[in-house]
């Protein structure tokens, strides 16, 4: 009788939290509350979660082997190391633009886009015809031949590129990028040392785990010369969003670190893998400047904020009004297909000349389709113009979510690269570590996919493939509003 | 050729050209009789023809290249060819003319260009998941490291996947620093093993590395069998490696990497009895072997499915990638349960390996191998070409070495048979010539006058024959 009264006046309580919140919720706009019908008569009533946007597809039927035992062939054959989201792994067998499908055929919204790599869709007609259409004439051959694929795509690269950005390698990663850029640089000037950014990620091989700066992804191996300088994190940094002084960290290293010059200087415009992080304002400027005067060149790590994804700008530098003189680039570039690149000046370039460089299946024809394939979705269905569109409505709506949970420590980011920041005290910000996890659990049984980031895993990455809808971001925040509502 | 002959050369000639005239009469459409001399040799027939080319030109596209791409890109031949389809062991250019592919893109397409199962495999997980990351979990990843992981013996169970060689080696070689808490890697002298930071440190031919810091490498004398001070004796090799451990390292080391047979040195097949002595000096070091599998590995030997295998040892680590996947980017690393353990003290993740498109053509690749025999088919077709090849080295003083195992040939040209002056001249002029023809042969060597035969492995005996014809048919006229 007594459990039968508590369960009366649990519910009870959490009718009447359902209507406050309710009734302080700000509607932003009519859109809102109408285009996503099912979702404001959520908060308005009780346990109704909201509902995902229509979406007219049928997954293919699954027949393939189960969670539980891809699980224990992977714990068998992949290694301890292989590690995975959520404590009941999801079996992902099939994706659709901006929905990935389970084993038993249920839609999730994918807010991460497996890891920012699927930048115009899974599956994307056009870049599904490219590759297919390619795979059936010549998969490989190598550059040792000629082949039009990667002639037409490094043009259309190069194309996209401000300054004399104009040469382009192609690799197959995002680390293999890094590395060619490290080598590039150190050959360019002569000089070692390089310089990188507190909180950064730049790769997991032995030599880019030197630039990465978060010790989750350190392995104790010897890194040669590389300067962590200061982060200048607006929300944690010391300086606040002041980048004059993060830019003097820089001045100082190099000073007293080093002989006075350097090899080069690389950062994110927006860190990744550190929890969306957005330089400060002015940062990227002043840091140039200064590198340059040491003798070192300017690397733009865009293998996540590349490709209209910041909304405002192409390419995440010119966020900052800067020039690079190398650019490294992965993961959306080919819509998820295994390609990397790196452009640079041909003045850099040219050092490169003095021995053979070769990777054998960088550049190969079905990658270049595919990537050139995206160049153009990216282009003629104006990605850009809509993550800015979509990710401020998107932004704008996490900002209020902000104002009715104590736990949002911080919201920021840019176009469709958005991270939030879950604490449990707001002067201290301490990590929320646990609600973080809790949440994160939470968001994919109501059917959102996100990511996780920054060293202490306490921030949502929001990062979806570019095709994400105002609909899908009202379904998220939606979400999000009723798991933290029930925390 | 009017020039005195010796008369050994007399009688081996006369032995040469009663074997070809049986031939002849056997395979009669293999060639057809010449204006001239000899015969012009005729590629083998293939019931394929490519779509028409409507793209870019040879020219369109060089000049885009040197616009856009590295000013060191470079390409075989004086005048580049334009390659836009491949059907199983063939090649075409944009006129639609046929090559016989016996590079294999550099020893990469092991099935065959387009082979149809592996492209279905492509093509049927493009249209369903093309990315999703390990993230979550995916059949394709999990089935594919079985199938790799069964086909491995020993220990050898766990699968690492990576999107190269590259990647693959600079995994493997950080993964035996940390096992070991040592930092002292031994590679061979005239090997690759890559182009990152680590791995150029490991490759060892000046023309590929860099004038940047590649710490903690030694490279050790090459046992090679052609051009090496002690011949074939590879246990008398084996005591550099000795000597380097207890000279030029505190006495305990990371490991040793190496390929069984060097690729972009010039197919060279480690002296016999060398890997196991190595292993054996590497294990009391304390350090881990490594088998670059790159490119003798999945089936090209023929006499084994992994080129160490012909050494008779078992690796700690073995690394693969080109063949792999047919020509998919992928790389895999796989070693023991316990040396795996490594990487779980920090977070190691691969945004792109294990994807379930290149992880399901790489299954496929694994049934091609086993379905078709393609194991047993590098042997047959491997030994008959070797011993062809074998029988134009006694017919021309050009041919220095004709060496390799399986569909992993080499053919190296000497000026001077004694001295085994390099005759870099010849290499590309044959080179070129064989193109002509209709035959992609790949170069190597540090001198660059080593021919690599390493076609698909559905190469056949006919193709074989059209090579050495077309090879014979070259030197002759020289």
């Amino acid at each position: 009788m007594a459990m039968l009264q508590r369960r009366l006046l649990k519910r009870t309580l959490e009718e009447a939290k359902a209507r406050f919140n309710f009734n302080c919720y700000p509607i932003l706009s009519p859109r809102a509350s109408f285009s996503t019908l099912p979702s404001s008569s959520a908060t308005a009533s009780d346990d109704v979660p909201p509902q995902l946007p229509p979406f007219d597809y049928q997954p293919k039927p699954y027949n393939g082997p189960s969670a539980d035992e891809i699980l224990a062939k992977r714990k068998k054959f992949l290694g301890p190391s292989l590690f995975y989201y959520y404590q009941k792994p999801l079996n992902i067998v099939e994706g659709k633009m901006q929905y990935l499908y389970d084993e038993s055929g249920r839609r999730y919204l994918d807010a991460f886009a497996g890891i920012v790599t699927v930048s115009c869709g899974h599956c994307h007609p056009e870049i599904l015809n490219a590759i297919v259409e390619q795979s059936k004439l010549l998969q490989h051959a190598t550059t040792i031949y000629l082949h039009h694929a990667i002639a037409d795509f490094a043009e259309a690269l190069a194309s996209k590129m401000p300054g004399n950005l104009k040469v382009v390698y192609f690799v197959n990663s995002g680390s293999e990028a890094n590395e060619l850029a490290m080598l590039m640089a150190r050959l360019y000037t002569g000089s070692l040392g390089m310089i990188s950014l507190r909180n950064a990620y730049h790769g997991g091989s032995s030599s880019t785990i030197g630039l990465t700066a978060l010790n989750t992804w350190k392995y104790p191996i010897p890194e040669g010369e590389i300067h962590h300088v200061m982060n200048p994190d607006p929300f944690r940094g010391v300086f606040g969003s002041d980048a004059t002084r993060y830019a003097k960290e820089v001045q100082d290293h190099i000073e007293y670190g080093t002989s006075g010059k350097v090899a080069g200087f690389i950062a994110e415009t927006i860190q990744g893998v550190g929890g969306a992080v957005e330089l400060a304002p002015g940062y990227l400027k002043q840091v140039y400047d200064i590198v340059r005067k040491a003798g070192g060149v300017c690397i733009a790590d865009e293998v996540q904020t590349g490709f209209g994804r910041t909304g405002s700008h192409y390419w995440g530098f010119e966020t900052q009004g800067v020039i690079p003189d190398i650019v490294t680039m992965a993961k959306g570039i080919g819509n998820g297909l295994p390609l990397g690149a790196v452009v640079t000046t041909p003045e850099i370039a040219s050092v490169m000349a003095q021995k053979i460089q070769f990777n054998t299946f960088g550049g190969n024809p079905v990658c270049s389709a595919g990537g050139l394939a995206v160049l153009r979705v990216i282009d003629k269905e104006k990605r850009q113009a809509h993550c800015a569109d979509v990710g401020s409505h998107l932004i704008g709506r996490l900002r209020s979510l902000q104002d009715k949970h104590d736990i949002i420590g911080d919201v920021r980011g840019r176009g469709l690269m958005v991270g939030v920041e879950l604490v449990t005290d707001r002067k201290e910000k301490t990590p929320a570590k646990a609600e973080t996890a809790l949440l994160f659990e939470k968001m994919k049984e109501l059917g959102v996919l996100l990511g996780k980031g920054g060293l202490h895993g306490n921030v949502f990455r929001i990062k979806p493939p570019m095709c994400f809808t105002k609909d899908d971001a009202d379904f998220l925040v939606d979400a999000l509003d009723y798991a933290m509502s029930k925390l | 050729m009017q020039r005195f002959i010796p008369v050994r050369r007399l009688l081996s000639e006369i032995k040469y050209s009663l074997r070809r005239q049986r031939r002849f009469l056997s395979q009669v459409a293999q060639s057809e009789v010449d204006n001239n001399d000899g015969f012009v040799p005729k590629m083998p027939s293939f019931d394929y023809s490519p779509p028409p080319y409507t793209g870019p030109s040879a020219d369109e596209i060089l000049s885009k290249r040197k616009e856009y791409l590295s000013p060191a890109m470079f390409t075989l031949y004086s005048k580049p060819l334009n390659i836009v389809d491949g059907r199983m062991q063939y090649l075409f250019d944009d006129k639609g003319r046929r090559y016989v592919d016996a590079f294999g893109g550099i020893a990469t397409v092991c099935c065959g260009h387009c082979h149809p199962d592996v492209v279905e495999a492509i093509v049927n997980q493009t249209k369903r998941l093309q990315h999703s990351t390990i993230l979550y979990l995916n059949h394709a990843i999990a089935d594919f490291a079985e199938a790799l992981a069964n086909k491995l013996p020993g220990n050898l169970k766990v699968v690492f996947l990576t999107n190269s060689g590259t990647e693959a080696n600079e995994l493997a070689m950080m993964m035996a620093r940390l096992y070991t808490g040592c930092h002292d890697i031994i590679s061979l002298r005239n090997a690759y093993h890559g182009n990152a930071a680590g791995t150029m440190g490991a490759t060892a031919q000046s023309n590929w590395k860099f004038n940047v810091i590649q710490s903690g490498v030694h490279h050790a004398v090459n046992p090679d069998p052609y051009r090496g001070v002690f011949g074939s004796d590879g246990e008398k090799y084996a005591r550099d490696v000795q000597d380097l451990i207890q000279f030029g390292t505190s006495g305990n080391i990371a490991g040793f990497i190496s390929e069984a047979i060097q690729g972009v040195g010039g197919i060279i097949e480690l002296a016999p009895g060398y890997m196991p002595a190595v292993y054996s000096t590497i294990k009391k070091a304390g350090g881990l072997c490594i088998a670059d599998e790159v490119q003798a590995g999945f089936a090209r030997t023929g006499s084994h499915f992994w080129g160490f295998e012909n050494h008779g040892v078992v690796p700690d680590i073995v690394t693969m990638a080109k063949g792999i996947g047919n020509g998919i980017p992928l790389g895999a690393v796989v070693t023991t349960p316990e040396i795996a353990t490594v990487l779980t003290c920090r977070s190691y993740f691969n945004t792109f390996g294990g994807n379930p498109v290149c992880t399901a053509a790489g299954l496929a690749v694994l049934k091609v191998i086993e379905k078709e025999k393609l194991q047993e088919n590098a042997f047959v077709v491997g030994t008959y070409l070797k011993e062809r090849l074998t029988a134009l080295k006694d017919k021309y003083d050009l041919i220095g070495d004709v060496r390799g195992r399986g569909l992993m040939l080499g053919v190296e040209l000497v000026t001077d048979q004694e001295l085994k002056t390099p005759a870099k001249l010849e290499t590309l002029h044959v080179m070129d010539q064989l193109k002509e023809t209709g035959v992609l042969v790949g170069k190597g060597g540090i001198y660059g006058n080593v021919f690599r035969i390493t076609p698909p492995l559905c190469f056949t005996k006919e193709d074989a024959d059209f090579l050495v014809d077309a090879m014979d048919y070259i030197m002759a006229k020289m």
